[in-house]
């Protein structure tokens, strides 16, 4: 066990840290135009476009603390904008169970960020329990296609995807994991059609996705038919450990201590306030076990073991940090916080809190709500054995 | 000792209560919080013809000699529906710092107004470098013949876009922190040297920010003692931090009624979200939260009523838990019922930024607290 960054880890720093800063947005100048520019630069390095991605399919295969800087880095950065559904969560299931026609066909423009992805997974009636879902595919007589009918929900981007990966079902007589069909199907095909849902923080990023009719061809099928539970399932693994963002909470509680610091109380400042500070310091502490965490979690995966015990608790405790470090923020804004609008009204940095702690709120739900990932711990690691339910 | 309320006072509530139903699904209130004044001049006019307005001043004023417990009834009642007529702003702090500040013959030409509904007011008393202390003003006000001159400028005051008057906490003498030095005056929000920015809070209310510049100000509108008008501000203060409580509390009851209902109808794993022990037992700290808060609104509310030394420290702790519980409620309220929580077009996620702007009013928990343990 060693602390310390070797010299060749100091030396890959500073390149993460040259290329950032080389590769910045200058002012003025066409967004567009910058972004493609950068995931250009950034697959010329080495696969950096594309970080997690294993060697073979043009991932820079990093070690864990080389993960661990660019996370850190890319924190501190302003990167290009990204969507992770198909860079983080489509692309692994293709590498897969994806046919190398399917690889072929969908990686390439993934991996350029030509074509969006989002995901249909979370029905009305199946949020929790996913495996409950009810969008129907049915083959055709010929077998060369699939008619699908259903409606997914809390889907993220759909407004703007080019394609949806969908969880459908070909089969209800067996057990609900079992008859579950993976289909990758394009929004602009007939009979889709996309209903906004306004969440609390005021933004528009979930949608209702109604599915009428629409027809898929098998090509488009990842794997066998029934199995697609199976794919899914590790799909989601990746996603609740990206979601705990524990680099991102460690730069947003320094943004937090410098907004607090420019709070006058009196003569003093927020930030001098004892029970503010000690709300900030209780932060801190899970903050650097939690940083720790992540990093025994990468070296587990490294060593090629299965995600240890560590990990599952990575985004139970992510998620709440996130969420306490808007809720203090939202304090820190004191009665400017009340105020709902998109101009500033006293402190400049009250003007987002509320709605980033509203939207908060959702990080203990989507992506599987923290009661079922308790669940989950309590059955696989503490290996708890329930006589029913 | 005694919590029965009287026969006139359960007729208020049950008449609040039929207001409220009638009138408040959240459809209706969405509705009125899109329009240009934010709520509704035809409830307003209702509100009058039944007296609500009228409750807290004396009979020699033309009011019901009503109480804390009167208005406890109403605003209670008034967060279950999340109600958005400016009772609280107009009623309860404005009018709240004339029936205690104002000389007899300020009252006659002002509260008549106030009490038919033609006229409203607002309470402009933060500043920004304050936080959350009353006592800490630097809008001045010097005397210059029979006028005092205003200058300076006031954080998130409630209803100001539709109120008449605006009664301003100002310094006329000492410094910047002292109790002492601080007088009150009702100035015409038309008044030239006032300026308005307007805009909305999260929980569909409206506030503004006032800047007073060189504002003139008859000497016959200060409201209490010249440098002493921190009682009345103070006694306003403890007044709205009560009916505050108290429409919180309605709130809470709200969250915790719809999500038993919303956990037993929802299915998850073939069963109920409700037979999951967890979850259950998180819903009974939702209701002993809300009953804790319950207590401490009666123990506070009688407090302040009878005059007890103690009262101070009791809204102080009042303040405390209902921003505490609040927030508790609201966000499990939100959890447990997942992503549907999050959306507009349930009444949860409303029910629970009402509580969160609650406690950034009047002093949030954190600050409640540290008065508490002074």
């Amino acid at each position: 066990m060693d602390i310390e960054l070797s010299e060749e880890d100091l030396a890959f720093r500073e390149d993460v840290r040259g290329f950032f800063a080389d590769n910045a947005h200058p002012a003025g100048s066409d967004y567009n135009e910058w972004r493609n520019g950068w995931f250009k630069k950034a697959a010329e390095n080495g696969g950096w476009d594309v970080p997690k991605w294993p060697v073979e399919f043009g991932g820079p295969g990093w070690t864990p603390t080389q993960h661990y800087i660019w996370e850190q880095e890319t924190a501190l950065a302003t990167l290009p904008w990204d969507m992770p559904f198909g860079i983080g969560m489509l692309a692994p299931i293709l590498m897969g169970y994806g046919s190398k026609e399917q690889q072929e066909r969908f990686l390439p423009d993934i991996r350029a960020r030509k074509v969006n992805w989002c995901q249909g997974y979370s029905e009305p009636g199946a949020g929790s329990d996913l495996a409950a879902l009810k969008t129907k595919a049915e083959l055709s007589k010929d077998g060369t296609y699939y008619t699908v009918n259903g409606t997914k929900i809390w889907t993220t981007m759909a407004h703007i995807a080019d394609w949806i990966f969908c969880l459908t079902r070909t089969d209800s007589s067996g057990r609900k994991q079992e008859g579950i069909t993976f289909l990758l199907i394009p929004m602009k095909e007939d009979g889709i059609e996309v209903k906004p849902i306004i969440t609390l923080g005021g933004a528009h990023s979930v949608n209702t996705v109604f599915l009428t009719d629409v027809k898929v061809p098998v090509e488009n099928r990842i794997g066998e038919e029934g199995k697609g539970w199976t794919y899914a399932k590790g799909l989601l693994q990746h996603e609740r450990t990206g979601l705990a963002g524990i680099s991102r909470s460690i730069v947003a509680l320094e943004t937090l201590k410098a907004q607090a610091a420019s709070v006058q109380r009196g003569n003093r400042t927020l930030m001098d306030d004892p029970g503010f500070r000690a709300k900030v310091a209780e932060l801190e502490i899970d903050l650097m076990a939690s940083e720790f965490t992540e990093l025994r979690s990468l070296a587990s995966a490294a060593a090629g073991s299965a995600p240890g015990p560590e990990s599952s608790i990575l985004k139970l405790k992510g998620t709440e940090i996130q969420q306490r470090i808007q809720k203090l923020t939202v304090e820190a804004g004191g009665i400017y916080s009340a105020a709902w609008g998109t101009r500033p009204v006293g402190h400049e940095f009250a003007k987002g809190a509320m709605g980033g702690y509203l939207a908060s709120r959702g990080f203990t739900i989507y992506g599987g709500a923290s009661e079922v990932q308790k669940d989950v711990i309590a059955k696989n690691v503490l290996g708890i054995k329930r006589s029913s339910r | 000792m005694n919590f029965e309320t009287t026969q006139e006072q359960r007729l208020l509530q049950d008449s609040v209560t039929r207001f409220v139903r009638d009138n408040y699904d959240l459809d209706s209130r969405m509705k009125l919080v899109a329009t240009k004044p934010g709520f509704s001049a035809e409830h307003w006019q209702t509100m009058a013809d039944l007296g609500w307005l009228a409750l807290p001043f004396t009979e020699a004023d033309d009011g019901f000699g009503g109480g804390q417990i009167e208005t406890m009834l109403i605003m209670e009642q008034f967060g279950k529906g999340l109600v958005l007529e400016p009772y609280l702003a107009s009623i309860v702090m404005g009018g709240g710092a004339l029936r205690r500040g104002a000389s007899a013959a300020l009252r006659a030409e002002i509260l008549p107004g106030v009490i038919d509904g033609s006229r409203q007011l607002a309470f402009a008393y933060a500043e920004e470098q304050a936080r959350f202390d009353l006592h800490d003003v630097t809008t001045r006000a010097r005397a210059e013949d029979s006028d005092y001159i205003l200058n300076g400028h006031k954080s998130m005051v409630l209803n100001a876009a539709t109120a008449s008057q605006v009664v301003v906490s100002t310094r006329t003498s000492g410094g910047q922190i002292d109790e002492d030095g601080i007088s009150l005056f009702l100035v015409d929000a038309d008044a030239k040297g006032v300026k308005l920015d307007n805009f909305p809070t999260v929980d569909g209310l409206q506030a503004s920010e006032i800047s007073f510049t060189n504002v003139k100000v008859p000497k016959t509108r200060l409201l209490g003692e010249l440098d002493h008008g921190f009682t009345v501000l103070n006694a306003v203060a403890n007044d709205a931090i009560l009916a505050l409580a108290a429409e919180a509390l309605g709130a809470m009851e709200v969250l915790n009624q719809d999500t038993v209902a919303y956990t037993q109808q929802r299915q998850q794993f073939d069963h109920p979200l409700a037979d999951f022990q967890v979850l259950q037992h998180r819903m009974v700290e939702m209701f002993m939260e809300y009953e804790q808060c319950k207590s401490l609104l009666f123990r506070a509310t009688m407090e302040i009523e009878a005059g007890s030394d103690t009262a101070q420290r009791t809204v102080h702790a009042l303040k405390h838990l209902i921003g505490k519980a609040g927030i508790f409620i609201g966000e499990n309220a939100v959890q447990l019922h997942g992503g549907m929580g999050m959306t507009e077009e349930l009444r949860v996620g409303h029910y629970f930024k009402r509580l969160l702007v609650i406690d950034t009013q009047f002093g949030n928990a954190d600050y409640h607290l540290q008065r508490f343990a002074a």
